[in-house]
């Protein structure tokens, strides 16, 4: 689950709903089939985040996402009409942050698409604006790249463990009720190789990244107003995936839920009764004024874990007008069935800037 | 020195005031009343360049070039490679169109299809939801419908937030939804909206094609080299310029249009010159004795002529003040009525404001002052070369120092023979503003005749009252007295008779020149206007020729059994080397005529259908100096090619000029065969209202289409006449009343400075009626001087105006035509005028006091 970045869109969609699919149980999944894109979905993304390392063993992580939100479905689209007629928004966010200098940096790309040079699914490429591209190739492995404000990056992905789909019976809930949900996959380590350029420098990095691609209509539930997301990728060869749907009275919904995979591919769906995660740091943004948690204690009982996430920088904050959310590289250190346990990732909160930089209305 | 010179000066100028605040005020008035027209004029011709150029800015917004193509047909495929080419640091497209609002009649909205996604770097106004800052975007790109209007739109029209309106594109009503508000730091016109550029392709049927793409260059330098290589990936016929080009086009178009409003302006300032000279000249009369003093005390000559030069310039300078809040409020009447006549002109404009610029206000003051103390020169002059004796004598010394000398004549002949001499300049070699020069010279050369005319004039009346005493053995004392007056104060008569027929004049000029033109029009209009139907998108007559005719209405109209064949007429600006020609492309049905300056015309006629070639207004000819044969290059899509000139035919419709195609060669060379107007004409016995009605039935009922018939359309076409020359009537009026006040001021002056004279006449037996007798009879020999002096020269304005300016700046051939009767009333009017106006100072002449009077004696 993550990055329903379109919060707002959800929200006032609710009138078009009707005329797009719903996310409802039974999905069967199927690769590389839904590694595409589903336009019968209202939203859509394909997200990667990762942390990489060049010989001098300097660190980067990174987010490049691609993110598809429907304005009309496909049975009301006309394919004679004006190419400037907008189907589908396009837009995408590259971030980098640069551990060693403890700089972070991050840029949003939009694009109409009227001449195709912003798109989904073109048969090779699964998404693209300009030159920030996500392809799909037909060993199963990925090339990302994307140039701007943060430096550049062109990655080769091979994925390390077969896609692991979350939720149950085909679909992550998100809220209480019929539709609100999601179909979420996510491939949970990719050996990640390629290049980072900043500042005109090029790095030859290694690394491993995180994979998600979710679709939905309608997801969010109208007590809700964000949510707090993370990914591990553990020493040991097993990942967590935890998110919790953020309540207007400061709670989380009970529909809230993680995945452990193990060293594997073994899954287990983890209910919200059985993760725990307090704060234990927050930080406040300069630019936007928001107060973010960034330090965590996490427990998950049953699987015996239990770690502290810290990020490798604060300010990992994505100021967007009308978007703003927080989303960087984390280590976690802590212990699974009394060993000591490591590990990196990436951490997203999302609903703590001021209701109109968060909202954009 | 000079504190003295200041005291002597404020004791001389405030005195005069206090005794004679009438006169001071009247001079005041006038000075007053020039500037106010003058400054209105330019205020209104200024905004309305202004209001056109903000549209431009708004269109154009930050955008440092832009490609357009003026045929209409830039394809949307050329914007990634000129997005991505080099030099080139934005680039955003845009679809424009205009709507017509059959829900608010004559109402119109120019609609700009934007893409937010691209013309951030370009936008000038903002667009947001109504509720709140932000622009829901999905809601933006989603709806077909959605718009973005001004707020001042939404209150003119009574509408709310989220109401939907019709629109009218191409006779097709479409429903659009006022969803989101256009703010801007300047203030918008509310005739803009705004919406998703894929919409705006939609709605008006554009599909695949832009309007222009906007571009901001990454260095200002570059510009040369973009433009460069912008050229190698686009079409022949497609522009790349900078934005204000098209501003500065305009201007041009509407250059002669202005010039002529400012010069019109100035005529009433012209007529208050003769005003101030007049009481500048009384003043000196009145005062000589006090001169006389100054002079024997030992001021000098120059402080005598700074002493009445500075009067005349204090007075001056308060009534160009006042005149320039008076312009400010003549120009709100003024703007709407030249912004009305620039539309159905030139160029759809909507002048929402006057705009107030400093130096149009310091340039009005500057003029109204300069007038003054170029008016008061030779009057302050005459004061400063009094001889200190003389003056305290008591002689009249200006009066006096009208000689009749042979130098009036020679000077009003040489003036007369200058206006002949720059009029053929004008004609032959330019510049066009010559024109004016000779119509100055017209008005300046009777004016110099008007002493000896007067002078006989007096001779005459005297002789012939004297013939009459003769035969009815009674005399008429004030007829001849009045008579003997008129030769007496010859230099203050004349220059009073002078002002009244420089008014005169142009009123008759004018208004020949008018009727010439109407009736030169409407010969023309019997003589072309020939077809029995004339069916267009009703849009058209709101916004001009931006509307086309659907292709099967065409079919009906041509197919139908009424019908004996139909002529399709559209129209577009082309450009033609850095200026925009108006093309028209029609059939060219057989009844279609064209009044050839020359030539076989059923030879050129068929040459125009079977040929690639034009033929060209008079009025284009003339302003590009060209001939029938030569040719003029017009760019085609597929490249440049020339089209010669196969004919030039009379139009009067505008004045920079026409160029009609045939429709075959225009389809050949654009593939365009969309019309904007059918004339239809019709067999024998077919029924115009019954073809009407069928086409009605068929294509709109509810008034998409207009239908003239032929009456209907003359009637119209005489309407936007006449609205053309509503300006130049409010101006002529103002002249009018500025000189008839000229009269009132000068009997008044007449009587101030007289009274000694009318209380001898008193003293010596005269009744109070014989004076009031007698001052009317001097006004009513003043005014018929000058109706027939400003009826004469009129006449030869006349022909300066129709056969010299209409020509030269216009190129058109107005053949002269007189408007007798209002002609025949003229003399009339004038000279009821001057007697109402001598009235009051009569009355009051009767009732001078005479031992205050007599005091002095």
């Amino acid at each position: 689950m993550k990055r329903l970045c379109f919060f707002l869109l959800l929200l006032a969609s609710v009138g078009w709903a009707a005329e797009w699919k719903i996310a409802e149980p039974g999905w069967r999944y199927e690769f590389p089939r839904d590694h595409h894109a589903h336009a019968e979905f209202k939203t859509e993304w394909w997200y990667f985040t990762g942390n990489v390392f060049d010989a001098e063993g300097r660190q980067f992580g990174y987010e490049l996402a691609f993110f598809r939100h429907g304005i009309r479905p496909p049975a009301a689209r006309d394919p004679n009409s004006s190419r400037f007629i907008v189907d589908d928004l396009k837009f995408a966010h590259f971030a980098l942050t640069d551990v060693s200098r403890k700089d972070f940096r991050f840029e949003q790309k939009t694009s109409r698409g009227a001449f195709g040079e912003a798109g989904f699914d073109d048969g090779k490429r699964l998404a693209w604006i300009n030159d920030w591209t996500l392809t799909l190739n037909t060993d199963d492995s990925f090339d990302i790249a994307a140039a701007g404000a943060p430096g550049a990056i062109h990655f080769h992905l091979r994925p390390a463990k077969a896609p692991v789909v979350h939720g149950e019976n085909g679909i992550s809930l998100k809220a209480a009720g019929k539709g609100h949900a999601s179909h979420y996959y996510s491939i949970p380590r990719l050996e990640t190789t390629g290049e980072v350029v900043v500042d005109g420098t090029v790095h030859a990095v290694r690394g491993a990244s995180w994979f998600d691609h979710e679709w939905a209509t309608s997801q969010l539930g109208p007590e809700q107003i964000g949510w707090n997301w993370l990914s591990v990728q553990f020493g040991d060869g097993s990942e967590l995936m935890l998110y919790q749907m953020r309540l207007k009275n400061g709670g989380t919904d009970p529909v809230s839920s993680g995945t452990f995979v193990a060293a594997d591919g073994a899954t287990k769906f983890l209910r919200s009764s059985a993760i725990v995660m307090t704060p234990e740091r927050r930080w406040k943004s300069k630019a936007t004024g928001a107060e973010y948690p960034i330090e965590w204690r996490v427990e998950i009982p049953e699987q015996q874990i239990s770690f502290t996430v810290k990020p490798v920088l604060d300010d990992q904050e994505l100021a967007l007008n009308q978007l703003t959310y927080w989303e960087g590289a984390i280590e976690v250190a802590g212990k699974l069935a009394g060993n000591p346990l490591k590990g990196r990732g990436y951490l997203e909160l999302t609903g703590y800037a001021s209701g109109a930089q968060s909202l954009g209305r | 020195m000079i504190a003295q010179y200041f005291r002597i000066f404020v004791w001389h100028v405030l005195r005069h005031l206090q005794r004679h605040p009438l006169l001071a005020l009247l001079n005041i008035l006038s000075v007053a009343l020039g500037v106010a027209v003058y400054l209105a004029t330019q205020i209104a011709n200024h905004s309305a360049n202004r209001a056109f150029a903000a549209t431009v800015d708004l269109v154009a917004g930050k955008a440092e070039l832009q490609i357009s193509a003026p045929a209409g047909h830039l394809s949307e495929t050329v914007f990634p490679a000129v997005a991505a080419t080099k030099g080139i640091s934005a680039a955003t497209p845009l679809v424009r169109g205009l709507v017509t609002l059959p829900d608010f009649p004559g109402e119109y909205l120019e609609i700009l299809g934007i893409d937010v996604f691209t013309n951030a770097p370009f936008r000038t106004f903002d667009l947001a939801n109504f509720e709140a800052s932000g622009l829901d975007i999905e809601r933006w790109l989603g709806g077909p419908g959605s718009i973005a209007v001004s707020q001042e739109f939404l209150r003119l029209h009574n509408l709310k937030p989220g109401d939907k309106i019709r629109a009218r594109v191409n006779v097709v009503d479409h429903e659009l939804e006022v969803g989101f508000v256009l703010r801007s730091e300047e203030t918008l016109d509310p005739h803009f909206a705004a919406m998703d550029i894929g919409w705006a392709q939609e709605l008006f049927g554009r599909r695949g094609e832009l309007s222009a793409i906007e571009l901001r260059l990454i260095d200002p330098r570059g510009r040369e080299n973009a433009i460069a290589e912008l050229r190698k990936i686009l079409p022949p016929d497609v522009s790349v310029a900078a934005p204000a080009q098209r501003t500065e086009e305009v201007d041009k178009m509407l250059g002669s249009f202005e010039l002529n409003m400012t010069a019109m302006s100035l005529v009433s300032l012209l007529v208050g010159m003769f005003l101030i000279y007049n009481t500048v000249s009384a003043s000196v009369i009145r005062r000589h004795r006090e001169i006389g003093i100054l002079r024997s005390l030992g001021v000098t000559r120059n402080e005598v002529r700074a002493l009445f030069l500075g009067e005349a310039a204090v007075l001056g300078s308060i009534g160009a003040s006042l005149g320039l809040v008076g312009g400010v409020l003549l120009a709100r009447v003024l703007v709407g009525t030249v912004a009305e006549t620039i539309s159905s002109l030139y160029v759809l404009v909507n002048v929402k404001q006057a705009f107030l610029e400093p130096w149009t206000f310091a340039a009005a003051w500057g003029i109204g002052l300069a007038s003054v103390i170029a008016s008061a020169w030779f009057p302050a002059e005459a004061a400063a070369s009094m001889e200190p004796a003389r003056a305290l004598e008591g002689g009249t010394g200006l009066e006096r120092s009208l000689d009749l000398s042979p130098a009036w004549w020679v000077s009003g002949l040489l003036s007369i023979v200058l206006a002949g001499v720059l009029s053929f300049l004008a004609l032959a070699v330019g510049p066009a503003w010559l024109g004016f020069g000779a119509a100055f010279f017209v008005l300046a050369g009777f004016s110099f005749l008007v002493p000896g005319l007067t002078s006989y004039f007096s001779a005459g009346a005297g002789a012939s009252f004297r013939a009459i005493r003769r035969l009815r053995r009674k005399a008429n004392v004030e007829a001849e007295l009045g008579a003997a007056n008129l030769s007496r104060a010859l230099l203050r008569n004349s220059i009073t008779i002078a002002a009244l027929a420089v008014a005169v004049a142009m009123t008759v000029g004018v208004s020949v020149m008018v009727f010439s033109f109407r009736k030169t029009v409407e010969a023309w209009i019997n003589e072309t206007l020939v077809a029995d139907l004339f069916v267009a998108p009703a849009s058209n007559e709101v916004v001009g020729p931006d509307s086309f005719m659907p292709a099967e209405a065409v079919q009906f109209l041509a197919n139908h059994p009424a019908v004996e064949t139909i002529d399709t007429f559209r129209e577009m600006d082309l450009p033609l080397g850095d200026e925009a020609v108006t093309v028209a492309v029609v059939r060219g049905s057989e009844r279609r005529h064209f009044q050839l300056v020359r030539g076989d015309a059923s030879a050129i006629m068929r040459r125009f259908r079977e040929e690639p070639c034009v033929l060209a207004s008079e009025s284009f000819a003339r302003r590009h100096r060209l001939r029938d044969g030569e040719s003029i290059k017009l760019t085609t899509p597929e490249g440049a090619r020339e089209f010669p000139i196969a004919g030039i035919f009379y139009d009067y419709t505008r004045d920079q000029g026409i160029v009609y195609m045939s429709a075959r060669t225009f389809t050949e060379f654009w593939h365009d065969d969309r019309v904007n107007s059918v004339a239809v004409y019709l067999k024998k016995n077919g029924s115009a209202e019954q073809l009407s009605a069928a086409f009605r039935a068929a294509f709109g009922r509810n008034g998409e289409f207009v239908i003239y018939s032929n009456q209907s359309l003359r009637t119209r076409v005489f309407e936007i006449f006449d609205q053309t020359f509503a300006v130049t009537y409010v101006l002529l009026a103002i002249a009018v009343v500025v000189a008839i006040t000229g009269i009132f001021l000068s009997l008044t002056i007449l009587i101030t400075e007289r009274s000694r004279e009318l209380a001898v006449f008193r003293a010596v037996g005269g009744s109070a009626a014989q004076i009031r007798k007698l001052l009317l009879w001097e006004t009513g020999m003043i005014g018929t001087l000058a109706a027939v002096i400003g009826l004469v020269s009129g006449l030869c304005l006349a022909l300066v105006l129709t056969g010299v300016i209409n020509r030269a700046f216009f190129g058109w051939t107005v053949r002269l035509a007189f408007p007798w009767r209002s002609l025949a009333l003229t003399p009339i009017w004038i000279l009821a005028a001057a007697l109402i106006a001598g009235l009051l100072p009569a009355w009051r002449a009767g009732k001078l006091v005479l031992a205050q009077s007599l005091r002095n004696e």
